[in-house]
């Protein structure tokens, strides 16, 4: 297990060294005079130069990645070229406010793909397993910024119920706090209710087809325990697996709710620094984002042996 | 069961995951409430603070940010006007290259250092060579020293008209000089002013919280207990915010905005800061030959429906102008809007005269920054005169390339400063940002001069020969100024600020 362990945090270690120079190679490849962006309409072509020169954006592409790598390995991201953040301190509180949307939008997309998914598995064919393919089609269809646009004006404006932009902090007010991040994480939850539902129905009525189920209802146990205790373990892989994808995905999609929502996550950062031109902060996201798929594939994979001992490592 | 207990451990753990999840995260949804007694005052912007040392700092968008921490040498009034702040008065000599100023004595930092002419010379000093955009403020001063504690005198290469004016924006900002070797200077200012920074209330590109400064000097002007600037990169979750009532004002970036704001109950308070058109940059056919006749640059101008292009690209909000000058110029003529009323058939005639009768190509930048309508506006409406415009794609470097001179006209939006001088040094005189090809003409040269020598009286005078010189030679072609928008909600007033972007600070008042 140690030696699986060590073996996929290496070589995700090189996936991050690809991935960044990639990135890094990317920004350049998108053009753009950065340094004019920095000091705006008003500033001289001297001052620009020199700003260039002192970011050091006269450089070849191939230096300054490699500078920003080795102090990258170091701890030091930089600062921000806009606002003088430290990029690390940055990425440090706009990571959690990220997190607590994508984790709450998995939770919600697991819960309701559990109750979904077995339903309509349980009933296939029936009026209840129509319903929940309809709306899982309706879920895939409808884009996500659109799902959040149309709660921001039916619940937030029109009806008052939840502020349209903002977020506090639990530790500040926590029923404040998850009033902020309702209407995002619904936002965000929808398509993943959408895939892992559908996933969960698969498989569950692959599961309920096996002889060893028929075995356990003979035995007299109740449905409810067949179905809890035994068969969703035997299908909670794939569908964990695709809650997996979902959890990532869902730090794409949150770029665009933070950014309807107006809230200070890696998404409205990114958004802003990428527009601008900002590399130190662009590469910081870079690197976060890329050590959340090492981590989170690693930890899938650690929970999928834990959940079905057969695909465990001897 | 085991299994059971430890899954129920994983989602108890989830739960103090999501509840643990504040991180270094602020609050950000505060929302103003605008009383008349001391309450929260809360702000859009569509930019960020860039940085909050004194040295670097930026205007424009940016000038709430430095207003709300720092003191200026002097202030401007909504009309431009400049009245005293730390500086209580101040007077030029005779040839108008040293301006002598009388500081406040009674001013301390938020670190307990006294304010006095020492630090106001060092500021000076360290903005005219420090790195912000508008450093060239200061770039006829030659040094800033303290005569005595209360007197700072600054001297002037050359005299500088637009002096007085910038000490009233970033280039007059006093920061305490303990905070000059700070290695957080750009994220926790130390100023004078009403507030102060609140870093843990505050998210860097987000939203900025300011307490109010309970040692200010100035406490009675200070009309709110909390100030809270939200930035909104996107227009959909400003025009949320301003539905949701939770800011109490805000400038649109956008007029087709304005109808739904209107309907919230919140109130539109225009301006007109800019002016919109082209820019002839190539005066001396050194790209294009043809632009080198003022009857060409005519007949561009004559080409142009102004009141359909207002309609058109900013939906009529603003007024048809053909000078660069603002209203409240001294050189501005309202008769010179009337020089170039459109006229096709008047526009090929003139081409004709100057040796163009099947017109010619013109090249010109475009950008994706910018709608396409208007590029597709522009060459239909010279493509009915005979010009053909050719565009290069210029993505992001839209401005640099237009000022390296690679284009011998362009379309733009430029500001219309407050003081005349400040509009020649940026858009007419030979060394001007925006004259790339350094066009050059003594006629022009000599009213500079006088803009920048001359008493009021003479420099006003020169101000409206010279309107009338560039205006009736095209050397640009203006079709209106925009309007700009700054909504405010039913608890809070504010008056716009003549050739700023943003109200200033001091302008907001809670309704009573």
């Amino acid at each position: 297990m140690l030696s699986f362990v060590l073996r996929r945090l290496l070589s995700g270690a090189a996936m991050l060294v690809v991935i960044t120079t990639i990135a890094f190679l990317m920004l350049y490849a998108g053009g753009g005079d950065i340094a004019r962006r920095i000091l705006g309409q008003q500033a001289t072509q001297e001052q620009v130069l020199q700003k260039a020169h002192d970011l050091g954006l006269d450089q070849p592409v191939l230096t300054q990645y490699l500078n920003w790598l080795s102090n990258a390995v170091s701890g030091n991201f930089g600062q921000s070229w806009f606002n003088g953040q430290d990029v690390a301190a940055a990425m440090a509180s706009r990571f959690p406010v990220t997190l607590s949307l994508v984790l709450g939008a998995t939770i919600l997309s697991a819960i309701f793909a559990v109750v979904l998914g077995v339903l309509a598995a349980t009933r296939r064919g029936g009026w209840a397993d129509r319903i929940v393919q309809v709306l899982s089609l309706l879920g895939f269809a409808i884009p996500g910024f659109l799902v959040a646009l149309g709660l921001v004006i039916v619940f937030a404006i029109n009806l008052g119920w939840f502020k349209p932009t903002g977020y506090t902090t639990p530790d500040e007010d926590f029923g404040a706090w998850l009033s902020s991040i309702t209407l995002p994480v619904i936002a965000l939850a929808i398509g993943g209710i959408a895939s892992v539902t559908q996933q969960i129905r698969g498989s569950v009525i692959d599961a309920l087809r096996q002889d060893y189920v028929r075995t356990l209802r003979s035995r007299g146990l109740s449905q409810n325990r067949v179905i809890f205790k035994h068969v969703l373990r035997n299908a909670g892989g794939p569908a964990l697996a695709v809650l997996a994808v979902q959890f990532i995905g869902m730090f794409g999609g949150a770029v665009i709710v933070e950014q309807i929502f107006a809230i200070p996550g890696l998404g409205q950062v990114g958004v802003q620094a990428t527009t601008q031109g900002d590399i130190p902060l662009v590469m910081g996201l870079v690197l976060v984002t890329a050590t959340l798929v090492v981590v989170v594939n690693l930890a899938i994979d650690l929970l999928q042996g834990w959940l079905n001992p057969r695909v465990r490592l001897s | 069961m085991n299994r059971w207990k430890s899954a129920a451990a994983v989602a108890v753990a989830a739960a103090l995951a999501l509840t643990g999840c504040s991180g270094g995260a602020k609050s950000t949804s505060s929302a103003g409430t605008g009383s008349t007694s001391g309450g929260t005052l809360t702000l859009g912007l569509i930019a960020q603070a860039t940085t909050f040392s004194a040295a670097d700092i930026n205007w424009a968008n940016e000038a709430p940010y430095g207003q709300a921490v720092f003191d200026g040498l002097l202030r401007a009034n909504p009309d431009g006007t400049i009245v005293p702040w730390l500086a209580a008065s101040y007077s030029y000599d005779t040839a108008l290259t040293k301006l002598t100023m009388k500081l406040r004595t009674d001013v301390k930092f938020t670190d307990g250092t006294a304010f006095d002419a020492d630090v106001a010379a060092q500021n000076i000093k360290r903005f005219r060579d420090g790195a912000s955009p508008n450093k060239s403020l200061l770039a006829q001063v030659s040094d800033a020293k303290a005569v005595d504690p209360a007197t700072l005198e600054i001297d002037l290469k050359a005299p500088d008209p637009a002096l007085v004016t910038a000490l009233t924006q970033n280039a007059g900002l006093m920061e305490s000089p303990k905070a000059f070797t700070a290695a957080d200077i750009k994220t926790n200012p130390v100023g004078s002013g009403p507030y102060t920074l609140d870093t843990k209330a505050t998210v860097p590109g987000s939203s900025y919280t300011f307490n109010k400064n309970a040692t200010y000097w100035a406490k009675d002007t200070v009309k709110y207990d909390k100030l809270v600037l939200k930035v909104f990169s996107d227009t959909t979750s400003m025009l949320n915010a301003i539905k949701g009532g939770q800011v109490n004002g805000a400038n649109l970036t956008d007029n087709s905005l304005v109808d739904q704001v209107k309907a919230t109950g919140y109130t539109i308070n225009p301006q007109e800061l800019d002016w919109t058109g082209l820019i002839i940059l190539d005066r001396d056919g050194k790209l294009a030959k043809p632009l080198a006749d003022p009857k060409v640059r005519q007949a561009m101008s004559y080409a142009f429906d102004r009141t359909a292009l207002l309609k058109a690209i900013d939906k009529g909000y603003g007024t048809v102008t053909e000078q660069i000058l603002p209203k409240s110029s001294p050189g501005y003529d309202a008769a010179l809007d009337s020089t170039y009323t459109y006229d096709t058939a008047k526009a090929k005639a003139l081409l004709a005269e100057a040796g163009y009768p099947n017109g010619f190509e013109l090249s010109m930048p475009s950008s994706t920054l910018i709608p396409s309508s208007t590029w597709s506006i522009i060459s239909s409406q010279l493509k009915d005169v005979g010009i053909t415009v050719k565009y290069t794609d210029a993505g992001n470097n839209f401005i640099s390339d237009m000022l390296a001179a690679k284009y011998p006209a362009t379309w733009m939006r430029l500001q219309q400063d407050p003081t005349d001088w400040q509009i020649f040094n940026f858009e007419i005189a030979p060394s001007a940002v925006f004259n790339p090809f350094k066009a050059s003409d003594d006629k022009v040269n000599a009213w500079g001069k006088t803009l920048q020598t001359g008493s009021a009286a003479d420099a006003g005078a020169a101000s409206k020969a010279m309107n009338a010189y560039i205006v009736q030679n095209a050397w640009f072609i203006p079709w209106y100024r925009v309007q700009s928008s700054f909504a405010t909600d039913a608890k809070t007033t504010v008056k716009v600020q003549v050739g700023n972007a943003y109200p200033y600070l001091w302008n907001f008042a809670p309704k009573s």
